[in-house]
């Protein structure tokens, strides 16, 4: 019997429902594997920094690259003013990253594939940059728009693109992360029903489809968390470094 | 490649009844919207927070630690290699003083050698002439001394032979003269 491939991404609630002056907020399995993903994230620091060895043990060495990693990834895109901001891109990369990986296990429930979640980090870090970069510059961070070097003619054509481009910017970081996870979901879970329909005689091939993509998916995981926590670097690195 | 896609058309095909269910995303109901980002408000400012305030600082120390241990590693080694070549320099300028000295007292020794062996050797060498000169004078005498004995026997032998040979003794004078005289025709023949 073949289900939905769809079917995975249903939002139910748990418990009681929670109703706040007529908003529905109940607890989903969204929330709880929201909870999971951080109660993870927070069992592997605890246990990374329970002691500081001089030579770190494996735990410590993950948190510790973790760490180097994302400490590496803002010098090198937006520089040392980026430095107040490493907590936030810490916890967005390691907040994803992990809602990504708990979803590659079977029968759970991908916090990330929901354009929702994605396009609330999304548009919180776009208002938080234009903000940032407004309180920076100030009026001068409209300059953003008018890249210099440009032949005069071309200068309205161009500003319109970069304004475009500049708006798009909430709407692709979290489509990009969002269509990604979905994708890859839903393909696992359409050759996993191939494998049951085609039984034991033809099934064998969609299953190493699947354990193929699965692994492909893992790497998608990791990419996708990466590259939603480089772009905030470089919107980061826009809004502190006026470089146009 | 295109037998792949056929094949994966095929199979979707056969798996029409995957999309009689209801299609449509989930995703884009708009039922649990607000929940989801209240709950993801909630959970990331909880881990934003806790991961700022206590887990970023304690990695951080665990980092800046070991880089100090090695930082003062470093150091501490730089200071005692610094350390240990100004030893090597004391050494070697101690060896250096210590070889110019076995130097000079090798050579103050030697002199004083040769100088002691001149002195023996000069000594040794006048008593070896005084024993040679000694030696070539008794030579000399005993040379001087078996010639006369050898011409006093030749003499008596001679008279002694004409005696008992003619019978009648010579005189002695004219015996020592023959005898001269053979002595010298002998050496002349020779």
């Amino acid at each position: 019997m073949a289900t939905n491939p769809m079917e995975q991404f249903e939002v139910h609630k748990i418990g009681p429902e929670i109703e706040i002056s007529g908003i529905n907020l109940s607890f989903t399995n969204s929330s709880l594997f929201m909870v999971i993903s951080a109660v993870l994230i927070l069992i592997l620091l605890l246990f990374g920094t329970r002691e500081k060895k001089l030579i770190p043990g494996k735990i410590q060495l993950i948190s510790e690259m973790l760490y180097n990693f994302i400490s590496k990834m803002i010098s090198d895109t937006a520089g040392k003013k980026a430095k107040p901001f490493f907590p936030f891109i810490f916890s967005l990369f390691v907040f994803i990253l992990f809602c990504n990986m708990v979803g590659m296990l079977p029968y759970s429930f991908t916090v990330t594939s929901h354009i929702i979640v994605t396009l609330t980090f999304a548009l919180f870090i776009f208002i938080g940059v234009t903000i940032l970069g407004f309180v920076m510059h100030g009026f001068k961070y409209l300059k953003i728009f008018v890249p210099s070097g440009v032949p005069i003619v071309l200068l309205p054509i161009i500003s319109i693109i970069e304004i475009i481009s500049y708006l798009s910017r909430p709407i692709s970081l979290s489509v990009r992360l969002f269509a990604n996870m979905m994708a890859g979901h839903t393909m696992l879970k359409v050759f996993g029903g191939f494998v049951i329909s085609l039984g034991l005689i033809g099934g064998w091939l969609p299953l190493s489809f699947s354990v193929a993509l699965t692994g492909l998916e893992i790497l998608v995981a990791f990419l996708q968390a990466y590259v939603f926590a480089i772009l905030t670097c470089i919107y980061l690195n826009d809004a502190l470094n006026l470089h146009h | 490649m295109k037998k792949l896609f056929a094949l994966i058309i095929f199979l979707l095909f056969l798996e029409k009844n995957l999309y009689s269910a209801e299609a449509g995303m989930p995703q884009l109901d708009p039922e649990y919207w607000p929940s989801q980002v209240f709950w993801l408000i909630i959970i990331f400012l909880t881990i934003y927070i806790l991961i700022s305030k206590i887990f970023i600082p304690k990695i951080k120390g665990s980092i800046d630690l070991r880089e100090d241990k090695i930082r003062k590693d470093l150091e501490d080694a730089k200071t005692f290699k610094e350390q240990a070549e100004l030893k090597l320099n004391e050494y070697n300028s101690l060896m250096e003083t210590a070889k110019i000295d076995v130097k000079k007292i090798i050579s103050k020794s030697r002199q004083k050698l040769n100088e002691d062996m001149q002195i023996k050797k000069d000594e040794a060498q006048k008593k070896i002439d005084a024993e040679i000169l000694n030696a070539e004078t008794e030579i000399k005498k005993f040379k001087k001394d078996s010639f006369n004995k050898i011409k006093s026997i030749s003499e008596d032998i001679t008279s002694n032979l004409v005696k008992d040979i003619f019978g009648e003794d010579l005189n002695k004078s004219s015996v020592e003269a023959s005898v001269q005289q053979t002595i010298k025709e002998y050496q002349k023949g020779k």
